[in-house]
């Protein structure tokens, strides 16, 4: 699994996908931020974290794209699956790889932030929180970025997959209040990510929303293995 | 050390293997021979694990490769026909990759070392891999299955993409890997197979039709023997003498070949040495005996009619693959 997550972090590095998707991040995060020191109150801040949530659930389809499409276009899955790993570790290796590109564009997001601290008092709990919520949510939205990756070969389609599934997650919870049948609704908005974002966003640990997207990552993380061991016997 | 149980393998409604079962003893060269499509990779990539059988299963060394997946993997290196390489990797990094990946326990340094300098790639090991040419990917792939000493090796058409003086090296170092290696590998050109292999077996159409020893599979497998003679003599009489020999099927004069030389042919009983007696009759009638030889088929035209047309399709597979040889040359005869 180590060998795997080294190697996929690598390849972002390698090819530029890695630094644009981090410096798109960035640079975004520092706009924002500017706006916010524009209006002259760190009260923004909330502003902030709700678009570029945004602006990240676009990126991450950008970065799952290529996780399992490569290795099956090129033929390197035989390398993998010949070797003596499980494939919950290949699986679990790429999925990794991509989090920690994630990882450290909402990282770097956090610099303005810092820098302002330099000269006023931020709400660091309102910022962790969004910090935190978005990696949570960002890591959940990543493993099913992997899942569709891993059911095409085309970059393209698992990129734009990929997208498609992040917008209907962004904009369920209009669905859930537009439901007249009660159990339906309640569904919805129990399956809603949004809603468990939203507790991170007001600057408060959720407990029970990180055991929902550590839940969310593992579920599709199995499903992905079990899809590549599913190609063997086609 | 590999044994193959009945595999058979469905794409579909195509089936790509039939009941293929065969064993490889360890420290053996076995070559995988059979026309493009034959089914050659899939076996291979069922017994690496790369994909499963429909039905059947391999050992690996008395492993199951269903039970024990991982065991199994470690004790094997595969090359598969297109060398599973990130093109966006230097042949150190990738190498050091496959190192990690395999979990190796090896000195790696010395380790890698010793493998670059056994496949010659020592002076591109810092270039990325995606800029080497063809052979030089061929033998970084083959670098790659040498890593961490498997016991057995799959190399799927290991040649594919040399120049002729690097085919004879890697067949050197197959030959050479050979001595402490189970080696299958697999090819379409029958004489790399005939260079380096000491056991063959022939695959067509997803089946098993020969499987012998290199030297003796032709000679094996055209078991009703056929001599081709010269003799000096009257053309009839000669015939009907030799007719009357025991375990004579048939004679029959292919002609003069010369003034007052007949060439004929005669074919035995199965099993059956007609030579002594041949050269005895005709020693005793006084028709000088000018040329003598075993009509066996050679590799190649075995090669060619196991694999090609309806010879090689009309057989069941309820039948032995020597009995199938035999129907494979009958009917090559009769054209």
């Amino acid at each position: 699994m180590k060998a795997i997550f080294k190697r996929e972090l690598r390849s972002y590095f390698n090819a530029p996908v890695g630094y644009v998707c981090i410096a798109a991040l960035a640079a975004l995060y520092g706009y924002f931020y500017y706006q916010v020191m524009a209006l002259g109150s760190s009260g923004y801040i909330r502003n902030v974290y709700g678009t570029m949530f945004s602006f990240s659930m676009i990126v991450i389809p950008i970065i799952t794209m290529r996780s399992m499409t490569d290795d099956q276009k090129n033929k390197t899955d035989q390398a993998l699956l010949t070797a003596p790993v499980s494939v919950t570790a290949i699986v679990t290796g790429k999925f990794l790889a991509c989090w920690f590109v994630f990882f450290i564009a909402s990282t770097l997001g956090l610099l303005p932030a810092v820098a302002m601290s330099f000269f006023s008092s931020p709400a660091w709990g309102e910022i962790l929180g969004n910090y935190l919520g978005t990696l949570l949510y960002g890591g959940a939205m990543i493993s099913i970025g992997v899942l569709i990756s891993s059911l095409t070969v085309s970059q393209i389609i698992a990129a734009i997959g990929t997208f498609v599934v992040s917008v209907f997650l962004m904009y369920i919870d209009n669905l859930a209040t537009a439901i007249s049948n009660k159990t339906v609704s309640a569904l919805v908005s129990w399956l809603s990510f949004n809603s468990r974002y939203t507790t991170f966003t007001q600057g408060i640990f959720s407990v029970s929303s990180t055991v929902f997207f550590l839940s969310v990552i593992a579920v599709f993380l199995f499903l992905t293995a079990r899809r590549l061991e599913s190609r063997r016997w086609n | 050390m590999v044994e193959v149980r009945n595999l058979t393998k469905r794409y579909g409604s195509k089936l790509a293997l039939d009941h293929v079962s065969f064993t490889v003893e360890e420290g053996s060269i076995v070559g995988f021979l059979g026309p493009n499509g034959a089914g050659k990779s899939t076996t291979m990539n069922i017994i690496t694990g790369y994909l499963s059988a429909t039905s059947g299963e391999v050992l690996v060394s008395g492993k199951n490769t269903l039970d024990e997946p991982q065991e199994v993997k470690k004790m094997i290196g595969y090359l598969p026909e297109l060398p599973p390489l990130y093109m966006d990797m230097t042949v150190k990094e990738y190498l050091n990759f496959m190192y990690e990946l395999k979990k190796a326990r090896l000195p790696r340094e010395k380790h890698l070392s010793e493998i670059c300098k056994l496949v010659k790639i020592e002076n591109v090991y810092n270039r990325l891999i995606g800029n080497l040419s063809k052979g030089y990917k061929q033998r970084v792939g083959i670098a790659q299955a040498l890593i961490g000493n498997p016991p057995v090796l799959i190399l799927d058409e290991p040649t594919v993409g040399l120049d002729p003086k690097q085919i004879i090296e890697i067949r050197t170092l197959i030959k050479n890997l050979g001595r402490n290696h189970t080696v299958i590998l697999s090819s379409h050109i029958l004489s790399e197979v005939q260079a380096v292999c000491e056991r063959i077996v022939v695959i067509n159409n997803g089946r098993v039709v020969a499987d012998g020893a290199t030297d003796t599979l032709a000679h094996d497998l055209s078991k009703d023997h056929r001599l081709l003679l010269r003799a000096e003599g009257p053309e009839r009489e000669m015939v009907h003498a030799l007719l009357g020999l025991p375990h004579v099927v048939d004679a029959v004069s292919l002609g003069e070949k010369e003034p007052g030389v007949f060439e004929l042919t005669v074919e035995s009983e199965p099993d059956a040495d007609l030579r002594r007696d041949v050269f005895a009759l005709l020693a005793r009638k006084g028709w000088p005996l000018l040329a003598m030889k075993n009509m066996d088929l050679t590799l190649e035209d075995l090669f060619l009619q196991l694999t090609s047309g309806d010879a090689a399709l009309a057989h069941s597979s309820g039948e032995t693959s020597s009995d199938e040889a035999e129907e494979a040359e009958q009917g090559g005869n009769e054209e």
